[in-house]
């Protein structure tokens, strides 16, 4: 094991991998969405009515935190060019007679069109808009009902019978982003975890190069790997512990939850990874094939995690390839212990997910060294 | 001339004999193309499980629930007798969302009183949350709509009035593109473009980190090779970014020349920055790791997923300098959303601005490694011998 920190001293590129690499994947990840929920999106207004009201629509539109008004469009093929150009997310219409149909009672149509292939963006728009609008009519109505003589708070009451009390479960903040990030962390770990554990075995184990020396030194195949595997296990786990009080204590994501079952998730969890890259790589003994398996598994695992669109909803192929990937639990644990203060009886169950998984990869790790080792001896 | 076919050739002979080479550029885009949208294959969420909490147990709740059970989005799967139990349905991930009916609602409904409803939905997933709160709120709203009214005509208003009164204008919503809010049309469009870019800079740096010292010029030994990836892409790319999201159904307004005419830049500027990752980094382990580790920020950088008004000023001039950026944007435009080359003119401009920027880079790095070190030797990759 010391010969392995010193071997990571000597060696620029693989200190680099192990520690800057993630250091700075973690970053650039922050800095992207430090600045937290999406605001501003522009959007045009198709105004054929040029009434007070059409414009007072417009100036709420522009005042709704997730909108900006920047382009007035004639018709709706000017705006529709704009949205296809990416010049603006979306357009709202206000028909021609708009402020004469209200008053007659004629329940003119106000249409919100949204570009849906950003659905990130798009939905904001939707949201906004209608938000904006909502008010805008809820203000009419009460107007409505004052000017028939009713008293301001009865016209409240009396235009909402059944008012919907909305409540976030767990993240009342609607911190969503913080939230995102703290799962975008270990995906990223997990993928630099196996890839950079391959590497560092493939820098002795390799074709090429003398194995043997190794045992040797180790005394056994199984010491001389544990030697190689748990020098980064300790810098992994100090750059995922880094990057956590990063999180919950610089960006403030709350934590409320079992730290006992965070650590042993954690420690579990970057050794599953790590055993990705070992077992991909004493399978191939080549670095070049070892790479391309880790790709498969670790690259499209954040869509498995079930993050953007639920694991719950996807196919039960895709549900089981999911749950054979570590970062699933780990990434469910922690938003089970992070944000959910889910209680211990049930947060235990991914932990012990992972456990198996460490277990099972750690065992075909073995049975394949086992294997190797008796060709080297009869090589040797 | 010879010059260039000669690096032609040997960068294709490279390609196809290689076997990790051939494994990145052309195995991984098969399996890739089956594990990626393996999750989104579903497109919508419906019927996301509620739990119901009712407190009242009259008709009217028991109408109110019925309506939220009807509705597209959600489902009322279960009943807890408190919120305690309830919350803990959610936290088992049983269920994403709990509808509280709190007791006296009929009555207060009676008595012409407001009469509030609470709905507690799970935020820590962001589509689940949505699909509750649609669920709900929709429903709810209609019902309450229908109240008022009902008091309004019992208080003598004709129905028109009535109707002016309670909603005096009607509110639409058209999404234009993606009408169904799919997520594999929304997401899987942007995600091949970065599996293109990423296999094709993993192949090819491999390839340039592998490469000794060749003759000729090198700006025709650069010349060469652009060749040889646009033969090999000329095929690749239409296979992967009209082909295959045809076979997954995918919306497809676009026309193939000019979803080409975005693909020659792109293509040609994720090879030259392939050169340059290969420069950089050396050994082929080291390109393998950085660029594994560096896709999924690529992809948040590009400002599809995240809406680049979001992202930092700074980070968002630096992405720029990865193809892919303008790439998914000018691709999905094109292909989703129908846009013409000339509604995505700045995309294609910064795409060929990279090229030049890239290409001066390459030829730089080709000229000083002559000078430095002919015959060029391999340093230190144990991978390939």
């Amino acid at each position: 094991m010391l010969r392995e920190f010193r071997l990571l001293l000597r060696r620029p590129a693989l200190l680099g991998l192990s520690v800057l690499l993630p250091v700075l994947m973690i970053a650039v990840l922050t800095g992207i969405f430090r600045a937290g929920i999406p605001t501003g999106m522009a959007v045009a207004v198709i105004d054929l009515d040029r009434s007070d009201l059409s414009r007072s629509i417009t100036r709420m539109l522009d005042a709704a935190p997730e909108l900006r008004v920047t382009h007035q469009a004639l018709n709706l093929s000017e705006a529709r060019a704009l949205i296809v150009s990416g010049q603006v997310r979306g357009a709202i219409r206000l028909p021609q007679h708009f402020e004469r149909d209200i008053t007659r009672g004629d329940r003119p149509e106000i249409v919100t069109f949204y570009d849906n292939q950003h659905m990130s963006a798009g939905s904001l728009v939707a949201r906004g808009a209608r938000n904006a609008i909502d008010t805008a009519l809820a203000g009419l109505r009460v107007s409505i009902r004052q000017g028939q003589g009713a008293a301001p708070v009865q016209a409240q009451v009396a235009t909402q019978p059944i008012p919907l009390q909305a409540h976030a479960l767990f993240n009342p903040a609607f911190d969503y982003v913080h939230f995102l990030l703290a799962a975008l962390v270990p995906t990223i770990l997990q993928i630099i975890a196996a890839a950079g554990t391959a590497y560092a075995i493939s820098l002795d184990f390799g074709p090429g190069r003398h194995p043997q020396v190794l045992v040797r030194l180790a005394g056994g195949l199984l010491p001389a790997m544990l030697g190689k595997i748990l020098p980064y296990t300790a810098m992994f786990l100090l750059v995922l512990g880094l990057s956590d009080v990063a999180l919950y204590g610089w960006l403030g994501v709350p934590l409320r939850g079992s730290l006992l079952l965070m650590a042993a998730g954690a420690v579990l969890f970057v050794l599953a990874a790590q055993l990705i890259g070992a077992l991909a790589f004493v399978l191939t003994r080549d670095m070049g094939r070892a790479a391309s398996i880790i790709a498969v598994i670790t690259a499209p695992a954040f869509g498995f995690m079930g993050l953007g669109f639920p694991r719950e909803a996807m196919s039960p192929l895709a549900q089981v390839w999911g749950a054979m990937i570590p970062g699933t639990w780990y990434v469910q644990l922690r938003i089970d212990q992070s944000l959910r203060a889910t209680p211990f009886e049930i947060s235990v169950w991914p932990v012990l997910w992972l456990a198996l998984i460490t277990l099972a990869l750690a065992t075909l790790a073995f049975a394949q060294l086992a294997r190797l080792r008796r060709t080297l001896d009869q090589g040797a | 001339m010879t010059a260039i076919l000669h690096a032609m050739r040997a960068e294709l002979r490279a390609v196809f004999t290689d076997g990790q080479v051939r494994l990145i550029l052309l195995a991984s885009l098969v399996i890739y193309a089956l594990v990626y949208p393996l999750p989104y294959r579903a497109e919508v969420l419906r019927d996301v499980p509620v739990v119901l909490v009712d407190l009242d147990r009259t008709t009217t709740s028991a109408e109110l629930v019925r309506r939220v059970d009807a509705s597209e989005p959600v489902t009322v799967t279960a009943e807890a007798r408190d919120m305690v139990q309830a919350v803990r349905m959610v936290q088992d991930r049983r269920a994403y969302g709990v509808l509280l009916i709190p007791e006296g609602f009929e009555r207060e409904l009676l008595r012409g009183r407001q009469s509030p409803v609470a709905l507690y939905a799970d935020a820590s997933y962001f589509l689940m949350y949505q699909r509750v709160m649609q669920g709900a709120a929709v429903p709810l709203r209609q019902m309450g709509a229908e109240v008022e009214m009902g008091r309004l005509i019992a208080s003598g208003a004709s129905l028109g009035v009535a109707r002016a009164q309670v909603s005096p204008a009607t509110q639409v919503e058209v999404p234009l593109f993606n009408p169904a809010a799919g997520y594999a049309t929304y997401v899987l469009p942007a995600a091949f473009v970065l599996i293109l870019q990423q296999t094709m800079l993993m192949g090819l740096a491999l390839i340039a980190v592998r490469r000794r010292a060749g003759e000729g010029h090198p700006v025709w030994r650069v010349l060469g090779r652009m060749a040889c990836w646009v033969a090999l892409y000329a095929v690749l790319l239409p296979v992967y970014l009209i082909v295959l999201p045809a076979i997954y159904g995918l919306p497809n307004l676009g026309r193939v020349d000019a979803v080409l005419a975005i693909g020659l830049p792109f293509i040609l500027a994720t090879g030259l920055l392939a050169q340059c990752v290969a420069a950089l980094f050396k050994t082929a382990e080291v390109v393998q790791v950085v660029l594994l580790a560096l896709g999924l920020p690529f992809f948040f950088l590009s400002g599809f997923a995240w809406p680049i008004e979001a992202i930092p000023p700074t980070l968002n001039a630096l992405a720029q300098l990865v193809p892919s950026t303008a790439a998914i944007d000018g691709l999905v435009r094109v292909s989703q959303m129908g846009a013409r080359l000339s509604d995505v003119a700045s995309t294609l401009w910064q795409l060929w601005a990279l090229v030049g920027a890239l290409l001066v880079a390459c030829l730089v790095i080709e000229t000083r490694r002559r000078i430095a070190a002919p015959p060029f030797p391999n340093p230190a990759a144990p991978g390939d011998l």
